[in-house]
């Protein structure tokens, strides 16, 4: 069966920030200067010529986007200016929005008021609920787990929790279907599934894979950035541990002395958040590295809303110890109608669902490989060395 | 040779180094040793460089001092300096067809370097046979024919037009031949034209208009030229206009400027004859009128393929197929593309090419075809697109060789098969003129490079289309260079001729007419001698190529600069035995 070219999937993909694809006459710089085409040397062209052609079903069985982060190299190597490497933040932007069933992402990418409306409708509503629905209001002192009981949070983070992770796995088993299921890949072994499961945790905890990329702006540029990355990754990932694991002991009234790891814990993942957020942010705003050079409203909005969450968490724990109630209890609203916003909108339809999709991407590569090796063995008939 | 044994000629003879090239391979002091005792030789030197001032200088005066009455110089191909030593020759007071120039270099040293002994035996024998004509040698002088102010354009397109305005700029008399009724040619037809989007139609008109200024221009509308006789200078030019009528011109010089044809698909040639397929010229066509863009079904298309290189580059399996490229379609069809999505904002464009060659300056129409959202997909001349035509939806599979080779397949409301422009039918024309045409069946010039408007028949020039695949800006700017070749004679107001042409030997002739038969460029005519019809040669239109001496059965023709004697004089000279 031919694949058919799609111009209007052409059009939608220079809407999800490909726009300059167009540019493209495919001489093949960007797989030449890219330190991570190293199968068969097609990346990232070949997306590239896909997206110009518009061949959906080649794009949606396609794990490429998701092994590029985003160094560059191609897009400052590229003599037509065709950006490549922003063609494939686009690819991977559409990709979220073809793994996501209920095509909010779609609507979320593609119209700047969908998400911010999207974004005020959650805040308001979580503001809704504590308006008609809060606790008690102490004045007299700091009573947070009065006007808002731990355990009803904990409840609601519990809810929340399930229904983001239903979207998301769902999503990722239609993205786990479409990359396996191309043609050309054999028989996958069931031990694979097993077997691969540390390259997903590796990559998950470190993105160690990205240390390779970028090698024409030099070492410094690319460690900068994964370094960067890392620490907001360690601060988002302690914070999340203390928020679903140790909630009861985090958000409490009782103020324990700055030894603590309640304390100083707590304090480093702040730190890290706001470390890595503005850093990003203002990435972001000097367009300094190719990776900021085009933001989208998202990118923006992703940042705003985990530097917000930050601030305002932050806001609650210096009013609390500064013992003013009303602000305490006003701020702690707003923290969490920030990021319930954050987490709705961005972890099942949005750019944070990239920390699920890129380690479990390399995840499938290596079952695909797996599957790839064991084939040949059938093929030989004996094992091949290990 | 034995019978020049006792020759009275005064022969000098120059054997050149050429710095080594010639000395390195070659014994010159050998072969001039060998040359000094040849009959008829007065003096034999060798010379350094022979082209230099000096070495010229040294032969000027021994032509003069020694009174010499033939020269040889043994050098290098004729092609390099036969024009040099005949300008020197003439300078020292002897007849420059007295001169003889001997290759020793690109025949011989440079043919057979480290074969010294062989080489040197070569070059005395090339010398020798170079001794042998200058002995047999006559003085020649050049034939001085006085040129007519007017010129003939053929064909009223843009280059023709446009060669007529500037050669009535510079006071010619110019009569324009336009075999069809209406002017303007294939550029009227056109709306926006790359590069700068000025209309077509709109540059005809404002040459026409300007054409209609100037007295010393006629245009004639419906007139071919059925005839053409006299030589350079003094052509009588027969037009045949629409009422079979014939006007009669006499002109110093003929521009032949008849364009091109747009080539015509063969039947179900990439879907030709299909709903929805058409030329780029018809595509053009329905983009100049900017009544929208329809598919077959009359509704607006959305998506347009353009498919190129149709008709041009054909391979061996085409019998009598178009070799070459047609160089202007890749651009026009890239250009069309800027001018489709301007006037259908979001039209999807898909180009289907071999190879894109929007060269030089329109490089950047390439680029505004892709940024106003055009695809580009190359396809192999081996696995070309086929086009199909199921329940009425029109499409293209091709073969994508950036995915291995892959199918796609594009469906598409429009199919523009993007043709070349192939030489036009004129073969009363071509039997007019006797100008040459290529293995492409357009006219030839006589050298790519150095002579682009100059045909073999003196006095025709070529411009535009006519002469290969042009854009309008090459079409003028040849039609500009057939002008300054025209003017340059025409204004000087004679033209001097190689007096290289064949000569009737008019008591041997008997008439027998084969000579005639021979002859391609009407040269030769009938006239009677004391009562008896002999053949005579008209020295403006013979072209010295022999043809006419070979068939005469009477050996009464000789060409002047190659008669018999000079040549078997040379042959023999060469294959004497030496010591």
């Amino acid at each position: 069966m031919a694949t058919r070219v799609n111009l209007d999937l052409h059009d939608e993909l220079k809407a999800f920030g490909g726009k300059d694809l167009d540019l493209c006459y495919n001489c093949g710089n960007c797989t030449a200067v890219c330190s991570l085409a190293d199968d068969g040397g097609s990346f990232p062209r070949r997306i590239m010529h896909l997206l110009q052609v518009g061949a959906g079903e080649r794009l949606r069985h396609s794990v490429e986007p998701w092994l590029c982060y985003y160094c560059g190299d191609c897009s400052t190597q590229c003599p037509r200016g065709a950006n490549p490497a922003e063609a494939m933040m686009a690819t991977r932007r559409y990709l979220i929005s073809r793994y996501d069933w209920t095509g909010l992402s779609r609507r979320l990418y593609l119209s700047n008021a969908w998400n911010i409306a999207a974004v005020l409708l959650v805040i308001f509503s979580v503001l809704g609920i504590f308006g008609v629905a809060h606790g008690p209001v102490v004045l007299d002192h700091v009573a947070l787990n009065t006007f808002a009981p731990v355990h009803w949070i904990e409840f609601a983070d519990l809810l929340m929790g399930g229904v983001l992770s239903f979207f998301l796995l769902t999503n990722a088993a239609r993205m786990a279907y479409w990359i396996l299921g191309d043609q050309g890949v054999p028989r996958i072994p069931p031990s694979a599934f097993v077997k691969a499961v540390p390259e997903f945790v590796v990559n998950f905890a470190t993105q160690k894979r990205w240390r390779r990329c970028g090698t024409q702006q030099g070492d410094a540029t690319q460690n900068r950035r994964w370094l960067t990355h890392l620490i907001l990754v360690s601060g988002y990932l302690t914070m999340f541990v203390l928020i679903v694991l140790f909630l009861k002991w985090f958000q409490t009234d009782t103020v324990y002395p700055i030894y603590n790891p309640q304390r100083f814990v707590g304090y480093y993942a702040a730190a890290a958040l706001l470390y890595g957020t503005t850093a990003f942010a203002i990435g972001r705003w000097q367009k300094r590295d190719e990776i900021h050079k085009f933001s989208a409203g998202t990118d923006w909005m992703f940042l705003l809303l985990l530097f917000l969450t930050t601030v305002t968490g932050l806001g609650v724990n210096v009013f609390r110890l500064a013992g003013w109630p009303m602000a305490t209890y006003v701020t702690y609203a707003f923290h969490l109608a920030i990021d319930a916003a954050w987490l709705i909108v961005q972890v099942p339809f949005g750019k944070w669902s990239h920390f699920l999709y890129r380690p479990f991407a390399l995840y499938l590569v290596k079952v695909r490989e797996m599957a790839e090796q064991a084939a040949r063995e059938r093929e030989e008939g004996v094992p091949a060395a290990a | 040779m034995s019978d020049s044994q006792d020759t009275q000629r005064r022969i000098g003879v120059f054997i050149c180094h050429c710095g080594g090239n010639i000395s390195d391979y070659v014994e010159v002091e050998k072969v001039r040793q060998a040359a000094a005792g040849e009959p008829g030789v007065v003096t034999a030197k060798t010379t350094m460089f022979a082209c230099s001032d000096a070495a010229q200088q040294e032969m000027t005066d021994a032509i003069r001092n020694e009174h010499l009455d033939g020269i040889v110089v043994a050098s290098c191909s004729p092609k390099l300096h036969l024009f040099t030593f005949r300008a020197m020759a003439d300078r020292a007071g002897l007849n420059p067809y007295r001169y003889v120039q001997a290759n020793i270099r690109e025949q011989c040293s440079w043919a057979h370097r480290g074969h010294v002994p062989e080489a040197t035996v070569k070059a005395a024998s090339i010398v020798r046979g170079g001794i042998a004509k200058a002995v047999a040698s006559e003085p020649l002088a050049t034939m001085r024919i006085d040129t007519k102010p007017r010129a003939l354009v053929v064909g009223a397109g843009v280059a023709g037009l446009r060669a007529a305005l500037a050669m009535a700029d510079m006071g010619l008399t110019v009569y324009v031949a336009e075999r069809s009724e209406r002017p303007g040619g294939w550029a009227a037809t056109f709306g926006r034209t790359f590069a700068r989007d000025r209309s077509g139609a709109e540059m005809i008109e404002d040459l026409l208009r300007r054409v209609r200024e100037r007295e010393n221009i006629t245009l004639f509308t419906g007139a071919e030229l059925v005839g053409k006789s006299g030589s350079v200078g003094d052509f009588t030019a027969v037009l045949r206009v629409a009422n079979g009528d014939e006007i009669t011109l006499n002109v110093g010089a003929i521009v032949v400027a008849t364009g091109f044809e747009s080539y015509e698909p063969s039947e179900g040639e990439f879907g030709w004859g299909l709903p929805g397929v058409l030329t780029l010229p018809q595509y053009k066509q329905m983009l100049d009128e900017g009544r929208g863009l329809r598919g077959a079904d009359g509704r607006p298309a959305k998506t347009v393929t353009f498919l190129y290189c149709v008709g041009s580059r054909q391979g061996e399996e085409v019998e009598g197929g178009h070799r070459y490229c047609s160089r202007y379609c890749c651009t026009a069809a890239c250009h069309a593309a800027v001018h489709g999505a301007e006037q259908a904002p979001g039209l999807h464009q898909v180009h289907l090419f071999r190879d894109m060659r929007t060269y030089g300056k329109f490089e950047t129409i390439y680029e505004d075809a892709q940024r106003a959202g055009s695809v580009f997909l190359r396809w192999d001349p081996e696995d070309p697109p086929v086009v199909s035509n199921d329940g009425g939806r029109l499409a293209v599979r091709v073969r994508d060789r950036l995915l291995g080779g892959e199918e796609l397949e594009v469906p598409t409301d429009l199919l523009v098969l993007v043709t070349g422009m192939v030489p036009r039918e004129h073969a009363t024309l071509l039997n007019a003129l006797k100008i040459p045409v290529g293995s492409d069946g357009f006219f030839n010039e006589i050298h790519p490079k150095l002579r682009p408007v100059e045909t073999v028949a003196n006095g025709v020039f070529i411009a535009g289309a006519a002469q290969g695949p042009k854009t309008i800006a090459e079409s003028v700017a040849s039609s500009l260079a057939a002008v300054s070749k025209t003017a340059a004679m025409l204004l000087k107001g004679y033209v001097d001729l190689e007096p290289f042409v064949a000569e009737v030997d008019e008591a041997r002739c008997t008439w027998c007419g084969k000579c005639l038969d021979a002859c391609p460029y009407k040269a030769i005519e009938q006239v009677t001698v004391d009562g008896r019809a002999v053949a005579r040669i008209i020295p403006a239109l013979c072209k010295g190529c022999g043809g006419c001496a070979l068939p005469c059965a009477e050996n009464a023709i000789d060409v002047k600069g190659y008669t018999d004697e000079q040549v078997l004089g040379a042959i023999d000279a060469m294959l004497e035995e030496t010591a």
